[in-house]
Formats: structure tokens, C-alpha cells, sequence
């Protein structure tokens, strides 16, 4: 949490502002519960403007949580973690990586092949393998509703090494190991092919021409990450291919390069400098070379086709809706400060000090524009992460997209900041009315 | 979770009738201004705009944020979609492996035109020489290693290489031509002298020709405006000779190398193998009907063919995913839009009731008092709403930006795409602004239309 939190200045210094806020509105209104009354009655006294201002807030405070909330998945991914690296071996030199299955081999701690220069530095559950299989429900009609991708692996690994499923039910994952046909699907997938689980599925494939499979629905996967994802048990894949072979003679075109992708866990970046070094530069691999990255400057890589996309949205379109915000503020509050210049006057005839006065119209503004954004970021926050399941906007390997709990500090900071720079203009102006100007106007 | 749809399907048209109110009562707004048979009190309300300058601008202000975001975002998805439209050669019919959704899963033998049955020979075309106009292309994502990268940055990037039987053949079929140097030679490798650690040594280096927009990106890399002739590159194991540059077109070639057939192969373990081939047919009609023939045609392997133009329009998966994200936050960006000048336009009226009241005493109708509000803010939303679309149209219109095209998940292109500003985009942002307009105006409008005459002047 601390070190999510570390690793993205934004999401530090909106916490940050959030606090101040809160801490300053606390003293402001137990230092001065009079001034802090006057806040509370002025934005009653225009309950229009108050809601107009409040509920414009709102919507761009979603939006940009909305907005913010995939740039901060896709950043926290491609940051580099400090400890409990996961690294990626793939082909050196080209996508989609293919590579032989005796490469798992050398790095497979369980395997007699493993490279000695390794021990120690992989465990037996630091490892897995990833192929790819792509295929149709139905072949004679290729619709996304009856594609089935799917993720072929061992399943004793699925617990300790992939994101998000280590609270896996271990039964599904016994279920999957026992049923050889098994798969396992996400929620939404299931939904859309109009399955349930124990039912069987015919798959014709897409990738692996020939290789056509008859599969057993042995469970859900979780809700969220998976929602559509399906996993299968790579011991049938593996049979099947070596069926092939057996069938018709020769090994199928792709026998060869069934294997997509190794992970492994190392526990920190030393450790996994020296494997990428004894790895990349193992003979064993000379036939397929191979390279050795992070997780996350893998999937850096594959963003890179986004990232004029991505950086207009950080550094345009953001920043362009918050001025709007800080706009829709700005006129609200100027408006209702030019309406109140004689009320300001008695204030300081009162003997209110153009302090007091300014702290009262940003109050104002500070406190709309604070609830708002909170308000919105919870709303936000409840809604698309419970009501709507993620935000559905597919980029690289992302389904979905969560709402963090941050959302909260972003939107408290961020209708705060724009209340903030929208009214202290006004308020500076509110609080150097000159009394005799006003009144001579008002006689 | 059926409670929460019946409430947003309420809410949804609740929203839809005051919208399309607006809209009517905008239109009869217009209407009537221009007519010359009722009087609007117009210049009432333009000079209120002028006497009330400040909120004026800044309400228009919030509005040409709004658009100007919009017409940006628009011209986006126009690039991209351009793009797509016109990759294809209409006479041009593309063949893949049977199955494969994307050219880079697409698996093919060698072939030759020979092999085809004598009526689809001849629907395709010949060049000058005799010689069909036929490509067999394979096609790889590789790896390129980014030369002295920041630290901390990207290390590598992902590059798009097509190699080519014949080189001459394979850019009359595209319609691609050289803007610098020369295509590569049929050997497809040459000597060069390369700097190696500050002293130059002798190497072989592959013959590449460059995409227009991925030599800008390399020569980036350098610190040039773009790689050109001459220049070497290093891309996957190997280095690369630059023999040309083609020409810019709004086409996907543009982010593409293309070299030899051969060292692809050879150097990516594609050994005899191809992702497509593609044939130039007299027209768009030849070419379907010549898709069709090749589909059915039995050989080695089962192929699926489909004209050129029909495969890039179908890469338009990630463009829909666009449009409808930029939709989905214009829509949300114009609902902030519509509230602050509904702010703006009440505030407008609870100063002007006294003004009310005398136009109304003055013989002007309600609805008189209705038009010419909502013809203040329709001017509000049209000044900011056209200064927006200036700007994006000055700023952004015909800049290039890398992204993606496909045609759904497991595949797909990158592309260098240029931001068009085109008349399309334009409407589109005038509708945006014109219903902003209106529907911010319209309540406001009501409720002044609704003040009583000695009443307000109370």
C-alpha cells in the first residue's frame, strides 16, 4: 500500500492535499464556529447556484477519476516493484514470442534440465508457463460471443504465480488438475457463450489448426481481472498436440512453438540481473534467443502503441477538464461575490478583517468543491467497481478497469484545487472592498 | 440491480426530453430572430454580454475548453479512421491463411500465380514487363532495441517489418513510392562501415526501406528529424542499411520496414513461409469476384482472401473503442459545460428581473423573454464553442500520432495516423455546442419567461 502510494507522486500529493484540506476546514471551523455558521448559511442562500456549482463539480470529478483511474492501472503496472520481481522470458526478437517447449526446461527448477547456474535463485513455485489458444464455439460463425482465448498452463501454478488469483477456491484448482478436459472460465465469459459450469464445450481452434477440443466447464474464476478470461490445463493441450503427430505423420506446424511465454519470481533486482545474464546468455537457447524482462517493462512494451494516446489524455485532457472545473467555480463564485459587495462592506463595518472575509469566500467555494469531489470519487468509486463491474475499456491485457480506493484523496484534492484556484481571485477581490465606494453607490 | 436500471432508464429520459425541448426551443429561438415579423430584444441582451464582460468570457471560456477538447479527441479517431479507409488499393485482393484473424497469425507456403486456375489468372493484372502484379509478404513484429534510451525509459519497442519477393512488383501493387534513396536490392545486403565504440569497422549490414513515420521515429531516436539513406539501424540481431524513405501517405505502410523476403525468413525462423499474399485486379468488382474464386480455391493450404480495402476496414475494432470512449467523455465533459451555464444564465436573470419586468411592460411577449435568454446563451456556447474549434483546428490538424488499429483483441497494427480536422469534425463540435447551448439556456430561459412584470420590479 505505502509502496503503491510511494511510487506515484500524483496520488501522494492529492493525499496529501486532502488531508491539509480536511485538517484546515476542522481548525477553521472549531477555531471559528461563527465564520464557519456564515459559510454554511451563505450556500444555503442560493440553493440553485449552490447544487449548479456542486453537481458540475461532480461530473467532472468522475470523469477525471474515471479518466485517472486507467492511467493509474496502466502506471502502476509498468512500474518496476522494488522486491518479488516477476520476470517475463519471451523470444528476443519478434512477437508473438514462439518458442520450444524444451526452453521451459532449462529454467523449470523441477525439471532435470534446469541450468545449475540458477539453484537457488528459482523455486519450484517462482515458475510457470504460458501458450496461447485461440478458438470458436462455432465455426461456421465467427462472433465475439463464441471466441473462447485461453490461457494454457499447469495448474498447481496458477495459485502462486498469477496476479489476483492466489485466494483461488484450491479445489477448483484441484478440479482443474484432476479433470483433464477441464477449464476454467471468468464470469463474463461464461455469460456470454451461455454456459454454466459442468456443462461441455466443443472448440474449434483458430491458432492451432487441427487441434479442436472437447472441454469441461470444472468452475468460475473470480470476478474483476478474469471476468473473461478462461483457463485450461496445459496436459491436454500437450496430449493433443502430440496426438496430432501421431495421427497424421508429422508434428503440427506450431508443435514446435507452442510455448508463448515463462514467468518467474526472483526476489529482488540483483537477483534477477543474474538470471536475465545466465539466461540470455545460455547456449541452450541459441536456437529461439530469448530475452528476460520485468513484467512491467513487458507490458511497458506493448502500451507503447498507446502512448501519444495515453500521454494526451495525462497531459491534455485532464488538465483541460479541471480548468473547467476550476472555471465553473470561478464564475459561480465572482458572481456571487460581485452580488454581495454591500454585504461585504457591513461585514467589515462589523469589524470583520479582510482576512476573515476572504476566508469566508473561499470556505465558500472550499467546502461545495471539496464534498463535491469527494462525494463524486465515492460515487465513482461504489458505482463502477460494484454496479458495473470495471471500467470496460480493453487496452493491451486489461478487461477491466478498477476504481483504487486513492479515488477518494483524488477527488477530495481535486474539487478542493478547483474551488481553490477558481475563487481566490474573487475572494481577493471580495475582501479588498472599499466600504465608502459601496456605499456611496448604494446612496 | 434492477432498481438502479428502471432509475437511470427515468433519468435517461427525463435527460432526452429536456434535450430534445431544448433543441426545439433553440431552433424556434433562431427562428424567430431572424424573422422579420416579431422583435427579439437581441441588442438587450448582446450589450448585457458586454456590460457583464467577465462572466461572459469566462463562461465562453469553459466552452471552447469543452469543444476544442471534443474537436481534438474527433480529429483522433478521423486520422485513424482515414487511415483505415484508404490503406487498401481498391483493385487489390489479400489472401491469408484459412482462420487467422490477423496477418501476423496468418501462415502461407511459397506460391506462385502459375498455380492458379486460368480465369483467376487472368483477372489479375500484368505490368509493363509481363509480369503479374503479384506479392507474396512476410510479415513480423520484432524487437528494437531503442539506441542511448533515458534511464528508466523504454528500452525497446515493437516494429513492424514486411519482406518482399520482389520489391519493384510489391510497391506498384501498394502504390507506395520513394520520397528519398532507392529500393533495396535483390540480394538484399551490403558492405558498410559502421561505427563501432568510436572506431569504424567493416560489416554486412540487410537493405531496409523505411516507412515515412517510423523513420521520423528513429531518427528521434538520434536526434534527427528521420533516419534516411545511408543511415544504419540496428533491428533484432542485425544491422540494417537504409537504402530509402517512401514517400508520406495516409496509409499503415508508413510505420512499416521493408526489406528482402529472405532475411526476414531467415532471420526470424519463417523459413519458406509467408503471412499473405496480395493481387491487383483491374477494379474493386474484379477484386471480389476474384476473392471469392481464390477462398474457394483448394491447394497446400486453405486460404481466406478478401480485397485489400475490405481487410483495412475491418481494423477499425480499436477505432469504435475510440469513438466511443471520446463520446462517452464529451458527453460527460458537456454535462459540466451545460451546468455552468445554467449558473451563468440564472445569475444573468436574478440581476436583470427589474430589466424583465420593464420588457415586459414595454409590450414583449413571454416567450419573446424566453428567445432572447436562450439566444444568449446559444451566442455564449457559439463565441467560445468557435473559438475551441479554432484553436484545435490551428494547433492539431494535420499532427501525426502513433497508435493502433484492429480488428479486435489478438491482433492489430501500429500506425503513425494524422489528426484530421476535416468538415465532419467540425459539425460535430458545432452540434456539441449548439445542445450545450441550448439545453443550458433553457431552464434559466423558463424561469425568467415566467417572472411577473410588477413582481420583478418590486
Amino acid at each position: 500500500m505505502i509502496e503503491q502510494l510511494l511510487a506515484n507522486p500524483i496520488t501522494l500529493l492529492c493525499l496529501v492535499i486532502s488531508l491539509a484540506v480536511v485538517v484546515a476546514g476542522l481548525v477553521f471551523a472549531i477555531t471559528s464556529p461563527r465564520l464557519f455558521l456564515l459559510v454554511i448559511k451563505n450556500l444555503r442562500r442560493n440553493l440553485v447556484r449552490t447544487m449548479l456549482t456542486c453537481l458540475a463539480t461532480m461530473v467532472l470529478v468522475a470523469m477525471v477519476t474515471m479518466i485517472w483511474t486507467v492511467i493509474y492501472t496502466l502506471d502502476m503496472v509498468t512500474t518496476e516493484k522494488s522486491k518479488d520481481f516477476k520476470l517475463v522470458v519471451t523470444e528476443r526478437w519478434q512477437i508473438p514470442s514462439q518458442m520450444p517447449m524444451t526452453h521451459a526446461d532449462y529454467v523449470n527448477p523441477e525439471s532435470p534440465k534446469f541450468l545449475p547456474e540458477l539453484k537457488g535463485m528459482i523455486g519450484p513455485n517462482d515458475f510457470m508457463t504460458w501458450s496461447f489458444y485461440g478458438g470458436t464455439l462455432d465455426p461456421t460463425k465467427f462472433t465475439r460471443e463464441n471466441l473462447l482465448f485461453m490461457f494454457v498452463m499447469n495448474p498447481k501454478h496458477i495459485r502462486s504465480m498469477m496476479d489476483e488469483l492466489d485466494t483461488l477456491d484450491p479445489a477448483l484448482v484441484k478440479k482443474l488438475e484432476d479433470t483433464r478436459t477441464g477449464v476454467l472460465l471468468g464470469p463474463e465469459r461464461l455469460a456470454m457463450i451461455n454456459k454454466k459450469v459442468g456443462e461441455r464445450i466443443k472448440v474449434t481452434s483458430l491458432n492451432y489448426k487441427g487441434i479442436n477440443l472437447e472441454l469441461e466447464i470444472v468452475g468460475e474464476l473470480p470476478a474483476g481481472r478474469y471476468d473473461q478470461s478462461a483457463i485450461m490445463s496445459d496436459a491436454y493441450f500437450n496430449d493433443e498436440l502430440d496426438k496430432y503427430a501421431r495421427t497424421t505423420g508429422q508434428k503440427h506446424p506450431l508443435d514446435n512453438k507452442r510455448l508463448n511465454l515463462i514467468w518467474l519470481r526472483v526476489r529482488d533486482r540483483d537477483t534477477f540481473n543474474r538470471v536475465g545474464e545466465i539466461v540470455e546468455n545460455s547456449p541452450y537457447f541459441s536456437d529461439r534467443p530469448v530475452k528476460v524482462e520485468t513484467a512491467s517493462s513487458g507490458i511497458g512494451a506493448w502500451l507503447d502503441a498507446y502512448r501519444d494516446l495515453l500521454w494526451g489524455v495525462k497531459w491534455l485532457l485532464v488538465p483541460a477538464i479541471l480548468v473547467s472545473m476550476a472555471l465553473v467555480v470561478a464564475n459561480a463564485i465572482s458572481i456571487s461575490v460581485r452580488e454581495r459587495y454591500t454585504e461585504m462592506a457591513v461585514l467589515k463595518v462589523l469589524g470583520f478583517r479582510p482576512n476573515s472575509i476572504l476566508t469566508l469566500v473561499l470556505g465558500e467555494s472550499m467546502l461545495v468543491g471539496a464534498l463535491a469531489g469527494f462525494g463524486a470519487a465515492l460515487l465513482a468509486l461504489l458505482g463502477i467497481n460494484f454496479a458495473l463491474g470495471g471500467i470496460k475499456f480493453p487496452i493491451a491485457f486489461f478487461p477491466a478497469f478498477f476504481v483504487p480506493i486513492w479515488a477518494l484523496a483524488w477527488g477530495l484534492a481535486m474539487g478542493a484545487g478547483a474551488a481553490f484556484l477558481g475563487s481566490i481571485l474573487p475572494a481577493q477581490k471580495a475582501c479588498s472592498v472599499k466600504v465608502s465606494e459601496v456605499f456611496s453607490k448604494v446612496a | 440491480m434492477i432498481v438502479l436500471f428502471g432509475l437511470l432508464m427515468v433519468l435517461g429520459a427525463i435527460i432526452a426530453v429536456i434535450v430534445v425541448a431544448s433543441i426545439l426551443a433553440s431552433l424556434f429561438a433562431v427562428g424567430v430572430a431572424v424573422a422579420p415579423v416579431h422583435k427579439v430584444p437581441i441588442r438587450y441582451n448582446l450589450r448585457n454580454m458586454q456590460v457583464r464582460w467577465k462572466t461572459s468570457l469566462v463562461t465562453a471560456l469553459a466552452f471552447t475548453i469543452v469543444v476544442g477538447l471534443l474537436t481534438v479527441m474527433l480529429a483522433f479517431v478521423k486520422g485513424m479512421d482515414r487511415l483505415t479507409q484508404d490503406s487498401g488499393v481498391p483493385g487489390n485482393v489479400l489472401v491469408l491463411a484459412d482462420g487467422a484473424t490477423d496477418e501476423a497469425w496468418s501462415n502461407l507456403p511459397p506460391a506462385s500465380v502459375r498455380q492458379l486456375p486460368d480465369d483467376l489468372q487472368r483477372m489479375i493484372e500484368k505490368n509493363q514487363n509481363g509480369d503479374f502484379l503479384a506479392t507474396q509478404e512476410v510479415f513480423v513484429i520484432c524487437t528494437h532495441m531503442i539506441p542511448n534510451p533515458n534511464p528508466g525509459g523504454r528500452k525497446r519497442r515493437f516494429v513492424q517489418m514486411r519482406g518482399l519477393d520482389n520489391v519493384l512488383i510489391a510497391a506498384d501493387v501498394h502504390q507506395i513510392e520513394l520520397e528519398s534513396g532507392e529500393w533495396f536490392s535483390d540480394a538484399g545486403v551490403r558492405e558498410v562501415t559502421r561505427n563501432h565504440n568510436g572506431s569504424s569497422i567493416k560489416d554486412t549490414a540487410l537493405e531496409v526501406v523505411l516507412g515515412n513515420g517510423i523513420a521520423r521515429t528513429f531518427g528521434a531516436d538520434v536526434g534527427k528529424d528521420s533516419l534516411g539513406p545511408g543511415d544504419i539501424v540496428q533491428i533484432g540481431p542485425r544491422f540494417w542499411y537504409i537504402t530509402g524513405v517512401m514517400k508520406a501517405s495516409n496509409s499503415a505502410f508508413g510505420s512499416e520496414l521493408w526489406t528482402k523476403d529472405r532475411s526476414v525468413q531467415e532471420l526470424f525462423g519463417r523459413a519458406n513461409s509467408y503471412n499473405s499474399y496480395v493481387v491487383r485486379t483491374k477494379s474493386e468488382e474484379i477484386a471480389e469476384q476474384a476473392s471469392k474464386l481464390l477462398s474457394q480455391f483448394r491447394s497446400e493450404r486453405a486460404m481466406k482472401a478478401q480485397t485489400e480495402r475490405q481487410y483495412y476496414s475491418n481494423l477499425t475494432a480499436t477505432n469504435d473503442q475510440f469513438r466511443y470512449a471520446i463520446l462517452f467523455v464529451a458527453i460527460i465533459m458537456a454535462v459540466g459545460g451545460v451546468l455552468g451555464v445554467m449558473n451563468t444564465m440564472f445569475a444573468a436573470i436574478s440581476q436583470r428581473t427589474k430589466d424583465i419586468g420593464v420588457l415586459r411592460l414595454l409590450g414583449f411577449r413571454r416567450w419573446q423573454i424566453l428567445a432572447s435568454f436562450l439566444l444568449e446563451s446559444l451566442v455564449l456556447a457559439f463565441v467560445g464553442g468557435a473559438l475551441g474549434m479554432l484553436v484545435a483546428y490551428l494547433l492539431f490538424d494535420g499532427a501525426t500520432a502513433n497508435s493502433i488499429v484492429s480488428s479486435g483483441p489478438g491482433g492489430g497494427k501500429s500506425i503513425v495516423l494524422r489528426l484530421t480536422v476535416d468538415g465532419s469534425v467540425l459539425l460535430w463540435g458545432l452540434v456539441f455546442t449548439f445542445v450545450m447551448g441550448a439545453v443550458g439556456g433553457l431552464i434559466p430561459s423558463l424561469s425568467a419567461m415566467r417572472l411577473k412584470p410588477l413582481e420583478s420590479l418590486k
